[in-house]
């Protein structure tokens, strides 16, 4: 499939979870996207699925104490101060296993974008904003590059003898971490300029012809977005 | 007309010293010039002179004159003499661009304004040329080192180039994968002009040398004459191979053994089985064969930061491991913190350790305010100060140049007797330079055994 039907199908299932009214149909596209991701490589996809899944479950745990809704508690406890009477409805419940589970399509759909997609077919199919879809093609691959470049300060420094455990420890690397990413990011501007970025007259790769199933996916993606309105 | 014209080209990075002292030189169509020097000599900057990224990229302060194919690079930004010139740069990660192995080589044509119906065929064609049309579908992020640096060199020929520029383009490869890239590179008529550290792989090629230092041209000689003013005047870059004697096995304590040790990355993929290997106190073992041999696998086992999936790794005292490219891996604002890290901040033992390793004075720099040469030795000082029994060296003469690598094999010679010393490299000089025996390892099979070839020629 070509990378932009592939795309419109992502962005129709975050806007139908985004605009789905009912738990289940949310539900039921992030398990659907969720075994889309399963698809990428297992070292390559774990960094995203554990971050999804971390978000969805502490905005699960966090939204019954912040949101005041219904009028069935489940729970009773203090009064804080600001906060005010902490309890736990049904209700709060229900809306905040709503909003985990669109935190959770959101963000798998992000996963799948960066984990299965052509970025650089997305790049050449653009044909305008190009330079604003080459900086999210480099965006994206920064991830797996901080990946890479983690485990070698973790190996790097357990070479010395320095284990890195905690979380404080782990939070410490952030700082080299971006300082070499900065420094590659020069590096890597140097060899763009050399390989004539920037030159005027620029022309791309044809892109492929469209296929039924690329069409196929373009019609899915309108009549998911409209499904999210309409029934779900 | 010359290719490349120079006249009296000076040139110095902001708030820098002089990388290059009144440097003229004419460059021929078809010439292929190897650049020589220690690092910080000055033939990076000369590059990138001649692909016009010095000064437009780097700024600086630039005196004198260089042309090339007519065209003054003052006045010719570098992505509009990109085409005419093509440049492979020292570390193939740093410069891609792209995700996809057939998309990253078109990269530099669809920016050459080429026809979009040639881009792809050029490219394929591309990387036919350096032998990695498999490599075509596969994305950049799954490539070894020495894939990638065949993928950038075909980035590279792709756009056809009258001058070609190669910065140590055989840093990550084994000298098999080394000599072929090369020929690839000079066989397609290009002009080459190519800096290297380890001359012995490129002489052969080459059709005149270019010694530096401190950025001046000390040496512009044909390969015959440069040869004999080397093996005169800088023996240590003189590529006549080193006597080989053999010595005895070591005989000291046994300090780790390897038995019947597999491991894999993936299931299914094993990259070692089968091996054995015993490191005594006393003893350096060098670790060579070809790219994807396994030699990183069996230094992270023996270092303990990979547990086998078969077999059993014994470690009888303390290890430590140097990684490839150590100047990246630096967590501390400090050269003494960084080294202290190792020895529970002790700055003492820091302060020791970075002064035997050359860098007593520059305890308060920041690290990545060091020189490349610098920060390999901060990395060493780094490991050395913990005093390991079982020192674990990956690469460690990457770019670094022969000057460098003489002492460091020296200074490994004179503690030799202090730990067991395994060191994993694809430079067979410094392998005979510095070990007592060489483990060859074959790609996807058993090593050959422990070859006892004892490289003598230790002073």
């Amino acid at each position: 499939m070509r990378t932009a039907p592939a795309l419109a199908l992502l962005a129709a299932a975050v806007a139908a979870s985004l605009l789905a009214r009912h738990t289940l149909s949310v539900a039921a596209i992030a398990l659907l996207l969720f075994l889309l991701c399963l698809r990428a490589p297992r070292r390559r996809r774990w960094p995203y699925l554990v971050g999804t899944g971390v978000s969805a479950v502490a905005l699960f745990v966090v939204t019954p104490f912040v949101e005041t809704l219904g009028s069935h508690p489940l729970w009773t406890g203090p009064i804080l101060p600001v906060i005010g009477q902490l309890d736990v409805t049904h209700e709060e419940l229900a809306s905040a296993l709503f909003q985990a589970c669109r935190l959770a399509a959101v963000g798998l759909a992000f996963a799948a974008y960066a984990l299965l997609l052509d970025h650089d077919r997305l790049l050449a199919a653009a044909g305008f904003a190009r330079r604003s879809v080459l900086v999210v093609a480099l965006a994206t691959r920064l991830v797996p590059t901080l990946e890479r470049d983690a485990a070698g300060l973790v190996d790097s420094l357990r070479g010395r003898g320095v284990e890195v455990e905690g979380a404080r420890r782990r939070a410490a690397l952030l700082s080299p971490l971006l300082a070499g990413s900065l420094e590659r990011g020069l590096n890597l501007a140097e060899a763009m300029e050399a390989r004539g970025y920037g030159r005027a007259g620029r022309t791309r790769v044809p892109p492929p012809p469209w296929r039924l199933v690329d069409r196929l996916a373009l019609v899915g993606a309108a009549a998911l977005t409209a499904l999210g309105v309409l029934w779900l | 007309m010359a290719l490349v014209q120079v006249d009296g080209l000076t040139f110095a990075y902001p708030a820098g010293p002089q990388a290059l002292r009144g440097v003229s030189l004419r460059i021929e169509r078809g010439e292929v010039v190897l650049l020589l020097g220690n690092s910080g000599s000055g033939k990076t900057t000369l590059l990138r002179a001649l692909g016009g990224l010095v000064p437009h990229f780097h700024g600086g302060r630039f005196e004198g004159r260089v042309e090339i194919d007519g065209r003054d690079t003052r006045t010719s930004r570098p992505a509009d003499l990109a085409g005419t010139v093509a440049m492979l740069f020292q570390d193939p990660e740093e410069q891609v661009v792209l995700t996809r192995v057939s998309r990253e080589v078109a990269f530099g044509l669809e920016n050459m304004g080429t026809p979009p119906q040639q881009i792809l065929p050029r490219a394929l064609s591309a990387l036919a040329a350096v032998g990695a049309a498999q490599l075509a579908d596969r994305p950049v992020s799954e490539l070894s080192g020495g894939e990638l640096q065949r993928v950038c060199l075909a980035s590279a020929l792709a756009l056809e180039p009258q001058l070609l520029l190669l910065d140590e383009p055989t840093s990550q490869l084994d000298p098999d994968s080394a000599e072929e890239l090369l020929e690839r590179a000079t066989e397609l008529g290009s002009t080459v002009v190519l800096s290297e550290q380890r001359p012995e792989r490129v002489l052969a090629a080459a059709t005149r040398v270019l010694f530096f230092e401190a950025g001046r041209v000390l040496l512009d000689a044909p390969v015959d004459r440069a040869r004999a003013w080397l093996d005169e005047h800088r023996p240590a870059w003189s590529t006549e191979p080193r006597l080989v004697t053999q010595r005895d096995e070591g005989t000291g304590t046994l300090l780790c053994r390897l038995r019947d040790v597999a491991y894999a990355y993936r299931p299914g993929e094993p990259v070692l089985e089968a091996f054995d290997l015993e490191l005594r106190r006393g003893e350096i073992v060098a670790l060579a064969g070809p790219n994807g041999s396994g030699k990183t696998t069996i230094a992270k086992l023996a270092a303990g930061l990979l547990e086998p999936t078969a077999g059993h790794v014994e470690r009888m005292g303390r290890a430590a491991l140097l990684l490839q490219d150590p100047g990246r891996y630096v967590v501390r604002d400090r050269a003494v913190d960084e080294v202290a890290l190792g020895v529970g901040g002790d700055l003492v033992r820091a302060r020791r350790a970075l002064a035997d390793v050359g860098l007593a004075g520059k305890e308060s720099r920041h690290p990545r305010d060091l020189s490349s040469g610098e920060r390999e030795r901060l990395a060493l000082a780094s490991v050395l100060v913990t005093e390991p029994d079982l020192l674990v060296l990956d690469e460690p003469t990457r770019g670094v140049d022969p000057e460098r690598k003489r002492r460091l094999a020296a200074s490994l010679r004179a503690d030799a007797s202090r730990r067991a010393t395994l060191v994993v490299t694809h430079d067979d000089v410094f392998a005979t330079s510095v070990a007592d025996r060489i483990v060859h390892l074959e790609k996807g099979s058993d090593p050959e055994g422990l070859t006892l070839t004892q490289a003598a020629a230790r002073g």
